[in-house]
């Protein structure tokens, strides 16, 4: 009965979107603004699907997942265009990984006194800054994004092998300092397999020297392939890389904390503080323009239909005389894809039954012998990989940029409010309900409202766009409190 | 007899407050085993911390002969304890079958397990497919209890399985409870004293989160001051 309510009130209110838009613009400009909506709505659902699972679950506010959205579009553009930065990066934090793995093991040889960890710390960062110094980054990040190779050289802008295979000793140096105070700031399970670490650190040490000596190679080789594998591959990368750095997140900045909020709270602010930081560090403090879209996008032409558009691959669409990007139709159809594959792993498979149960009471889940710190590590890492392939779909839309993590994740955290916190169905909902008002906001602005017997339309300053959606979480909130498919408080 | 389980001398906080400050009790396999108190004794406190959800801070904790005291609580249970909470705390969202299936431990638990919990609990087959939510209080309860016996469990921890139910239903709950004990250890927690001085053997009385008295529940039952004292209990 609550579920019928909570649909109606959804038919309602976006009825009365799509009608206030039909009505006030007419049926070709409504239309557009209802397909830009549903390509907002797509992000923010991206967005908004792992902040809500991990609130349900866990009761976390994780402010750093707009982070893993624009880590994920960062890492996306440069897999893309520039991948010697990957190439020449990737093994140093291999080799730290490996480090880390191996001295979490020897944890237990370590003497039991309180100002230990302490100085172990100490020491691993000062090791990590020791094999870091130096290294060549300006000249590594520098490309432009027309011709491959970039703007040096390869060969100028990296380092020699020696030089960057001693940096790798040293950081794996550095994470043998840091192993031990990594395993028992994690609270790691006692007893993980051994054979299970040693295959984990042979194999990602084996990674981190092929990559290095291939180097050359393997980016000649990425450079050179379509850019249709290439934006698969950054869809890819992105994603493993936002479910590595959420399962990361999970286990450093959460678990140790869980039944204290606040501090959950402070640590993934900073984060998302010092992500937006490290960003800019890296790539610089200027966004970059959006990235190239597969062929199926990319003719400059306008197709008549959808079936046209399939073989003439044109980069617009006409609906209803207006043209329309059709990468924007992509990014709609990855969000319907992603909404309709959670239901199914939630509705479905084991770990989805968990889950749904581990939102209402995961005390009880626990104490049927699940492991439900497990399944909090796999959720967190699945939600931040979701955020991240959001970061690398908007990249051809919105470009790069330092602050599109935190603008699109308090338009997501706004989408889960309207939707009902902890409510997977309330996400999507929220999220659409958002990106059309959105949609119809930024029309306002842009074409403003025809009055009769007035010589120019009436046009809305650009800050009602952007007050477009607070205005929505109002509306809703006030007519549910708990959002539109929240449960009580 | 060894005990199944021995809780010895255990103290366990929550938060700021020492709940449990000496709670010791044996519960010997095969029988059911009865935990005693008013409320707010501390009961559901020693039930939590014997799974390790309030892991007690002092005391030992032994099962099967181990002592679990420190480990994880899912570690715990996963060694053949189901936990029957107060309150029925079944999954709501989660339709019964899927409120079966989840406490499966290894494939074809429910499957094997099956014919015995819907002859102990013959309603919930007809309710298979309902959401949890859906059903009456005593289902609820039956669902909980059927939860537990999913898995190949040694030891059934359950807290005031009567509470709130007519008393018809508690007697088919009494009858599944005496039945499934056949099966399974019970340490069972119920204010309901005409149920529990039933179906139990043995007790165990605590008062203020210290073990006060146990033996015979024959023997209690010959001391009727003693039951009005320590539960408030008129037989
Ligand atoms: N979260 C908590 N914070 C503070 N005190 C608590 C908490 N939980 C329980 N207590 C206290 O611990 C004591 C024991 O509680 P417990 O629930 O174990 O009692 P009980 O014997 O199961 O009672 P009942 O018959 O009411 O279920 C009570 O005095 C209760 O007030
Ligand atoms: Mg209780």
């Amino acid at each position: 009965m609550k579920r019928y309510r909570a649909f109606t009130a959804f038919i309602l209110i976006v009825g009365a979107l799509v009608a206030l838009g039909y009505g006030l613009f007419g049926p070709q400009k409504a239309t557009a603004a209802l397909l830009s909506g549903l390509t907002l709505a797509s992000l923010y659902f991206l967005l908004g699907a792992g902040l809500s699972l991990i609130f349900g679950l866990m009761d976390v506010l994780n402010f750093a997942h707009g982070v893993l959205f624009m880590v994920g579009a960062y890492v996306g553009y440069t897999v893309f265009g520039n991948p010697r930065l990957i190439l020449n990066t990737a093994p140093l934090f291999l080799a730290l990984a490996v480090g880390i793995i191996a001295g979490s093991r020897l944890a237990p040889l370590i003497p039991n006194r309180r100002f230990i960890p302490y100085l172990l710390a100490l020491a691993g960062v000062g090791v990590t800054l020791w094999g870091i110094r130096g290294f060549p980054l300006r000249p590594l990040v520098a490309f432009e994004p027309t011709t491959a190779g970039g703007a040096i050289p390869t060969a100028l802008a990296q380092e020699p092998l020696s030089r960057m295979l001693l940096r790798l000793g040293q950081l794996a140096l550095a994470g043998l300092l840091l192993g031990p105070v990594a395993a028992r700031w994690g609270r790691e399970d006692r007893r993980a397999a051994p054979w299970r670490s040693l295959a984990l650190g042979v194999g990602l040490t084996l990674l981190a020297v092929l990559l290095l000596l291939g180097r050359d190679p393997l980016e000649r080789f990425l450079l050179g392939l379509s850019v249709d594998v290439r934006f698969f591959l950054a869809l890819v990368a992105g994603a493993a890389t936002g479910a590595a750095l959420g399962a990361l997140i999970e286990t450093t900045l959460i678990r140790p904390f869980y039944g204290r909020p606040i501090t959950q709270i402070v640590l993934t602010l900073g984060l998302m503080f010092a992500g937006a930081e490290l960003v800019k560090f890296i790539w610089g403090k200027e966004g970059r323009p959006p990235m190239a879209v597969p062929s199926l996008f990319a003719q400059s032409c306008r197709s008549p239909n959808l079936l046209a558009w399939l073989t003439e691959r044109c980069s617009s669409i006409d609906v209803l005389g207006r043209a329309f990007p059709t990468y924007r139709l992509f990014i709609i159809a990855v969000g319907l894809l992603i909404l309709v594959g959670v239901a199914l792993l939630l509705k479905y498979s084991r770990l989805g039954m968990i889950v749904r149960a581990g939102v209402q009471d995961s005390a009880m889940v626990e104490a049927l012998g699940i492991n439900v710190r497990r399944v909090f590590m796999a959720v967190f890492a699945l939600g931040s990989a979701l955020a991240a392939l959001g970061g690398v779909v908007a990249a051809p839309f919105v470009g790069v940029y330092p602050e599109m993590g935190s603008i699109f994740q308090l338009q997501a955290f706004i989408a889960v409010v309207i939707g009902g916190m902890g409510s997977y169905t309330g996400t999507a909902v929220g999220a659409l309900v958002l990106g059309l008002a959105r949609a119809l906001g930024d029309t306002l602005v842009t074409t403003g409202i025809a009055l009769p017997g007035m010589a120019q339309a009436l046009r809305a300053s650009p800050a009602v766009a952007r007050a477009s959606t607070v205005l929505m979480m109002a509306v809703v909130l006030l007519v549910r409190p708990a959002g539109i498919f929240g449960r009580k408080e | 007899m060894a005990a199944l389980l021995e809780v010895q001398d255990i103290h366990t906080f929550i938060g700021q407050f020492h709940i449990l400050q000496g709670v010791s009790l044996e519960v010997p396999e095969g029988s059911i085993t009865a935990l005693l108190g008013r409320n707010g004794a501390g009961k559901t406190t020693t039930l939590k911390s014997i799974l390790g959800l309030t892991p007690p801070r002092e005391g030992k904790v032994i099962f099967l002969g181990e002592e679990i005291g420190g480990r994880r609580a899912y570690e715990i249970a996963a060694m053949g304890i189901g936990y029957v909470p107060e309150y029925r705390a079944i999954f709501t969202g989660l339709t019964v079958e899927e409120n079966l299936r989840i406490a499966e431990r290894r494939k074809g638990d429910l499957k094997r397990k099956a014919d015995f919990i819907f002859t102990l609990f013959p309603d919930l087959k007809r309710l298979y497919r309902l959401p949890g939510g859906q059903l009456s209080g005593g289902q609820q309860q039956m669902l909980a209890i059927a939860r537990a016996l999913v898995p190949d469990n040694r030891l059934l921890l359950i807290d005031e399985p009567s509470e709130g139910l007519a008393p018809i239903l508690i007697q088919e709950l009494m009858g599944a409870i005496r039945r499934l004990s056949a099966e399974v250890t019970v340490l069972l927690v119920d204010q309901n004293f005409q149920m529990t001085s039933r179906l139990a053997d043995r007790y165990f009385m605590i008062e203020d989160g210290r073990t006060v008295r146990s033996g015979a529940m024959a023997d209690l039952l010959n001391e009727p001051d003693v039951i009005r004292r320590y539960l408030g209990a008129v037989i």
